[in-house]
């Protein structure tokens, strides 16, 4: 015998495996009722009357189904939240502050760049709206434009042609250059189909934009003529300046010294080396204050306006570009240190000729990700590839997402965002058609049916500052007299000009208490509560245990079905006996057994005893005989009845 | 002493000490061993077991409590009877854990019956419905068009502005000398110098009761006098001043309650209003870079704001929705403030005034409005708030204002301030018995007139204190709603236009809505309105202790304490209504053996006995019973197959442990 065999044996013989002893699934049933320490089930058996049987069946399921029903409600409410609300009193880090300029460049040395485009701006105000001229510089300057005018036709017009529309026949439009009427082919949709009469002229403004084989064409008509002109110029704004290189661009906007005639942080004097430069292409140069460039981000110990950032902003109307941005100030973002300032969308306004403060209040929010929600804590797991150069968040998703897009379907970047990787920005020399793309694109971003919205998801902790504003006149009347000039004074090596009211505008930003609110979501249940909920309503309905769940499990579903095989097994060897010897039924001359647990054999699983065909223990009794031990051997029982087949062997 | 298990299961627990119940179940076994079916001797007992069955005696039904039960002390306390120690020990334990038990259920149930609360913040960051924008010209009728009925007040107001301040104003009306007698008649109420009241009513609105105040008492300093003017009730027995410390605002004060006099009489007269007048206000609206349209606002009129537009309200037929923040993706208007046209001594502010409000809320400017300087870009940034309480009995709110006790005037959904206004105009109408102008009224009510309630000025001042100090009750009949929406507004300015495009921008707005503007920046004015973020917080409020909790608490509690369930009480209760039967049964057999005949008795004894037919008991502990018992079926015939004088024998297997009176009374009634 090898010695595996051994080992197996050995184990056979002391740890022999035998099956179920109930031979019957009733008898199993009733064995488990009786001696089962969940309630109810002893009942079940041991009450008299068929209507105390049934009522207490009724019982004991119902409990079974309290059970379940309660232990599912509170596994599905096993990822809620609960929100706990800090208030920290601690001194606070400064959020990084980004001012710019609401003009991108200074118009002076951007004119050259632009002139073209400005000249047949001021022909189309002229022929649309009859504007005539109205400075005599200017009309000089026109003048001289007027003669180049005449000898080529105009590029800008030509690419994309300002329109009037009729209300009365919507299909046809003038163009304004040439004053044919012109069949418009294509659909009036997307920009306004319906437009608000405001007009008595019934005349509304438009341009319209063809796909490359201008067989596909969109009108786009506004009901205002300055959104019209507005919106048409910064269409070839963006085409110009799309094909300036970065330095150029930062050269002809404004310096920081230019912008910054003085500052003040936390009772202390700052200068511009505070202030990290950050290229926006539709603001310009802007600066942002406590960038934490070095490591070292500022903090206030203090709230309240002296704590704070204090700066006088010199924001010089002249050099505005009159077509691009029709007001003037700044404009000012709060954010965090890693975080890319939206200033086109979500800056505060700042005015000249006041002084405004900005007092703020801090409020950090945590969410739980999956899976309580659908946040994501870094970006990492959203398809969308951050093309800025910043942590991420929501807006920045959609904004790449929508960059990406405009990449895939136009060929080209949106002049208004960051660059992707290999692509370069729209201008209708390289992409003739990108306008038209653009704005399809867009109508369908804002209509959801790009997919980055379903995409994009937020981030799982921000900060937030909630601002509040407050204005003041500034300078006061006594005070300007000095003040101004002071100021002119100091800042005579950038401004060569004596220095006006409203060229000037104060900012104060400060904390208006150092309480920090943090909103923390925690998981409102755990593992140990959900344990303790369950042993809960098992004790509440049954006094049922993990154990007794095991039980249930053991019996119902290892000896059942044991059971069952069994059975089937047995009636298949009868019915393979019969077919084998029909004359003799008692077919096997097994040996009646009599009831020792011990000895019990089961067919399917045999013991190391019926497997040698060992003669039987010597406690088996004969039966017939008085049995003076017999209580006790039943005792040591559990069913009355002993199967035939686990009969021992060797009885006469 | 080992007692009688007999009402154990057949083969599980006979009567230890009887012979004779190993050869009953020698014999069973030899008739079932060698079947094939080995359950089929209980067959038959299953099938003669009865509907309902009831123990025989107090002491069998204690029994089988005690051998079956499974409250975990009970075992303790009424199944070890034989020793009293233990027993008075298990008491003593059963009641300690019994009261531990109910007094912490008592805690939990305490804790689920004061409903409480805990607050929920949801950070959600979803596409939004933009909030509706309405906007205000701040002038509510051209001056031109009204002044023929304002001619009178007008005169009147400066006359005594003249009179009062000897200011002088350039309208010649001033000029006429007239006499302070003729004023009086042509207007009631008219404004007056007072002396001012002792400090105790130092207040600004300080009121005497009285009318003991004189009219003219030089010699008094100037400081010490205010402005107001009498009002008095029906029959001019109670008057008191409405005093004002600030000529300005007693003039200003003054002059909007008569006004309000005369729009109450013109409101059906005048001129219906000019629906197409929104070229004149609103130059250019633009939402998400497309120009608005026809659709997409309503117009109603203020009386004192005067015309107002409401952009993306419920009437729009497909709400603006925002799928991005910013300034871009926002609502841009460019706003006409010129004030040429403006009642002078009523309108004292120009620009214009805006609010945010949910779709189907009534936009009340004068509780949430936002004013617009002239010549400003007005940028407002929002950002959005829920908040969602629970009602029913976890909050005093409500879902829809069904269950207020407070008719909803407005033609839009319930909220506290719809409520608050309502209900003040309900008092106003009950008290005063006209409506107040600013707030709608009901049918067949009219507006305040002095001409015809020439009180109603009196009341409503007085009604106004009573509304203040909440004794009107309208603040606790107005529950607050269950779900809130609030934007939080906050704004940002830059100078529009800027001095490089304002002239082709004035050229062109001059040129586009034939109308001059002086290119002045006053005269016009644009406000932005975006969401600053799509990120927004819900507050709601959810029950911190449900029932599910409640239930696996108190299971946790009754596990610790006693280790019984559900089924356990239901064990006792089981236990109490077979008590109830067998007393039940018991009374009955006696009440027949005490009344019939002897022989009519027993037999009517038998016939209860028979009733229940507990073949349990007798057949495992069996009972001397068999023979006289009219019990059909083959379960009693193994018994009946024994030799009868194990009767005798078994006998002392019940009396030792049955010594109680239940058992012993039963036995010989069975017996006879």
């Amino acid at each position: 015998m090898a010695p595996g065999e051994k080992i197996k044996a050995k184990i056979k013989k002391n740890l022999p495996v035998t099956g179920p002893q109930a031979p019957t699934i009733k008898e199993l049933m009733q064995w488990y009722c009786l001696n089962t320490n969940t309630h109810g089930c002893r009942r079940i058996v041991v009450s008299r009357g068929r209507l105390r049987r049934l009522l207490w069946i009724g019982f004991t399921l119902t409990a079974v189904a309290l059970i379940f029903w309660q232990c599912a409600l509170l596994v599905f409410s096993f990822y809620t939240v609960s929100v706990t609300i800090k208030v920290h009193f601690q001194k606070l880090d400064f959020p990084a502050v980004t001012i710019c300029n609401i003009n991108p460049y200074k118009y002076s040395v951007v004119r050259p760049l632009l002139a073209d485009l400005e000249q047949e701006t001021k022909e189309a105000l002229k022929s649309l709206y009859g504007l005539s001229e109205i400075q005599s510089r200017k009309r000089r300057e026109a003048e001289s434009w007027s003669s180049a005018w005449d000898d080529t036709r105009p590029k800008f017009l030509r690419l994309v042609p300002l329109l009037f529309f009729d209300e009365e026949e919507k299909d046809k439009a003038r163009d304004f250059v040439t004053g044919r009427k012109r069949k418009v082919s294509g659909s009036i949709i997307p920009k306004a189909s319906e437009v608000v009469q405001v007009q008595e002229s019934r005349q509304v403004v438009g341009f319209q934009l063809c796909s490359n084989d201008t067989s596909d064409c969109a009108t786009y008509t506004f009901s205002s003529g300055v959104n019209a002109i507005q919106e048409w110029y910064k269409l070839h704004y963006m085409n110009i300046m799309a094909q300036v290189p970065l330095e150029k661009k930062i050269n002809m906007s404004y310096s920081a010294e230019e912008l910054l005639v003085t500052c003040f942080f936390d009772g202390v004097s700052c200068d511009a080396r505070n202030f990290t430069l950050f290229h926006h292409p539709m603001y310009g140069n802007c600066y942002t204050f406590n960038k934490g460039d070095n490591a070292t981000i500022l903090s206030t110990s203090m709230g309240g306006s002296e704590y704070g950032l204090q700066v006088i902003l010199y924001i010089n109307e002249e050099e505005y570009n009159p077509f691009l941005v029709s007001s003037s100030g700044a404009k000012v973002i709060i954010h965090r240190q890693d975080e890319y300032p939206f200033i086109e969308d979500v800056g505060t306004e700042i005015e000249t000729a006041m002084a405004t403060s900005i007092g703020m209040h801090l409020t950090e929010s945590f969410k739980l990700s999956e899976p309580y929600s659908q946040c994501t804590e870094d970006g990492s797991e959203v398809p969308v590839r951050n093309i800025y150069n910043a942590a991420y968040s929501l807006q920045i998703c959609l904004h790449s997402c929508f960059q990406a897009k405009m990449v895939e379907k136009c060929g080209c970047a949106q002049y208004s965002q960051p660059l992707p990787p290999a692509a370069n920005y729209c201008n209708y020399q390289q992409h003739p058609n990108w306008m038209y793309c653009y704005y399809q694109l867009h109508q369908a971003f804002v209509q959801e049916e790009l997919g980055c919205q379903a995409v994009c998801r937020e981030a799982c902790s921000f900060k937030e500052w909630t601002l509040t504003t407050s204005l003041a006149q500034w300078p006061s009347v006594v005070s300007e007299k000095w003040l101004l000039p002071v100021l002119t004074w100091d800042q005579s090596r950038q401004i060569n000009k004596k220095l006006n009211k409203t060229d000037l505008a104060k900012l104060l930003i400060f904390y208006k208490d150092l309480n920090q609110r943090s909103i923390m979501e925690n998981p409102a249940n755990s593992i140990e509560m959900l344990l303790s909920n369950f042993g809960g309503q098992l004790g509440l309905w049954m006094s049922c245990s993990v154990v007794c769940v095991i039980e249930i499990i053991e019996v119902f579903f290892i000896d059942f079905f044991s059971i069952i095989a069994r059975r089937q097994w047995q009636k298949a060897k009868e019915w393979w006996a019969l077919r084998q010897a029909p004359p003799c039924p008692e077919a096997p001359p097994s040996p009646r057994g009599q009831d020792n647990p011990a000895l019990d054999i089961d067919d399917d699983l045999p013991t190391f005893t019926s497997a040698l065909r060992l003669p039987p223990a010597p406690g088996a009794q004969v039966p017939g005989t008085p049995p003076p031990r017999y209580n006790t051997l039943r005792l040591e029982r559990a069913f009355s009845t002993q199967l035939s087949d686990t009969q021992l062997p060797g009885e006469p | 002493v080992s007692k009688c298990q007999g009402d154990k299961l057949e083969g599980q627990n006979p009567c230890p000490r009887q012979p004779i119940q190993g050869l009953m179940k020698g014999d069973k076994l030899e008739e079932q061993g060698p079947g094939p079916e080995p359950t089929a001797p209980q067959q038959p007992t299953e099938e003669e077991e009865a509907l309902i069955e009831f123990h025989r005696s107090y002491r069998e039904l204690f029994q089988f409590f005690c051998n079956n039960t499974t409250i975990h002390g009970a075992i303790r306390l009424v199944c070890s009877q034989h020793n009293r120690m233990k027993t008075a020990f298990w008491a003593v334990l059963w009641l300690c854990t019994f009261g531990m038990m109910y007094w912490q259920f008592g805690l939990l149930f305490g804790e689920y019956f004061s409903y409480p609360v805990s607050l929920n913040i949801n950070l959600n960051s979803d596409k939004l419905v933009f909030p509706a924008v309405t906007v205000c010209t701040l002038n509510p009728y051209r001056y031109t068009e009204i002044k023929a009925d304002l001619e009178e007040l007008d005169r009147i107001t400066e006359q005594t502005l003249f009179d009062l301040y000897k200011y002088n104003s350039s309208n010649t009306v001033v000029a006429r000398p007239r006499g302070r007698r003729d004023l009086r008649d042509t207007l009631p109420h008219p404004l007056q110098r007072l002396q001012v009241p002792p400090p105790s009513h130092g207040a600004r609105r300080a009121r005497s009761a009285t009318s003991g105040m004189r009219d003219n008492n030089p010699q008094v300093d100037w400081k010490d006098w205010k402005i107001g003017f009498q009002l008095c009730n029906q029959n001019k027995t109670d008057c008191f001043y409405q005093t004002y410390s600030s000529g300005v605002d007693a003039v200003r004060e003054w002059y909007r309650f008569h006004y309000i006099n005369i729009l109450s009489r013109l409101s059906d007269t005048l001129p219906p209003l000019e629906e197409d007048l929104l070229g004149n206000f609103i130059f250019a609206c633009r939402f998400n870079q497309v120009s608005c349209n026809e659709a997409n606002y309503s117009h109603f009129h203020h009386p004192v704001y005067g015309n107002c537009y409401t952009f993306n309200d419920k009437n729009n037929s497909n709400l603006w929705m925002s799928s991005m923040p910013g300034i871009n993706n926002g609502l841009s208007l460019m706003l006409r403030t010129e004030q040429n046209d403006f009642i002078p001594l009523l309108s004292t502010v120009t620009g214009a005034r805006v609010m945010v409000h949910g779709q189907d809320e009534p936009a009340f400017m004068d509780d949430g409005g936002f004013n617009i300087r002239p010549g400003v870009e007005t940028s407002i940034s929002m950002r959005k708030e829920a908040l969602d309480r629970l009602g029913g009995n976890y909050g005093d709110c409500t879902e829809n204002g069904s269950d207020v006790p407070v008719k909803n005037l407005y033609r839009s959904k319930y909220t506290q301030q719809v409520c608050i206004h309502s209900c003040f105009q309900e008092s106003m109408i009950e008290q005063c018995g006209c409506a107040y102008i600013f707030y709608p009224r009901p049918q067949g009510v009219e507006y305040c007139d002095y001409r015809k309630h020439n009180s109603w000025g009196y009341c409503y001042y007085k009604l106004q204190v009573d509304f203040a100090s909440d004794r009107l009750g309208c603040f606790t009949k107005c529950r607050k709603p269950c779900s809130v929406t609030s934007y939080e507004l906050s704004a940002g300015y830059s100078r529009w236009p800027s001095v490089t495009s304002q002239e082709w921008v004035f050229q062109m707005l001059s040129r586009q809505n034939n109308y001059t503007v002086n290119n002045k920046r006053d005269g016009v004015a644009k406000l932005n309105i975006f969401f600053k973020e799509l990120n927004y917080k819900t507050y709601s409020e959810s029950p911190s202790v449900t029932m599910v909790t409640l239930l696996s608490n108190l299971g946790s509690q009754w596990s610790l304490w006693f280790g019984s369930s559900v089924l356990s009480v239901v064990e006792m209760a089981e236990l109490i209504f077979d008590l109830l039967g067998i007393t039940f049964l018991m009374l009955l057999r006696r009440f027949r053996s005490h009344y019939w005949s002897p022989g009519r008795g027993g037999r009517g004894a038998q016939e209860v006995a028979s009733t229940p037919p507990s073949s349990f008991p007798s057949r495992f502990c069996p009972q001397p019973t068999s023979p006289s018992l009219s019990q059909p079926g083959p379960a009693p015939l193994p018994a009946l197959a024994a030799p009868p004088p194990a009767y005798a024998t078994l006998g002392p297997c019940l009396s030792p442990a049955g010594s109680a009176g239940p058992s012993s009374s039963a036995c010989p009634l069975e017996e006879c």
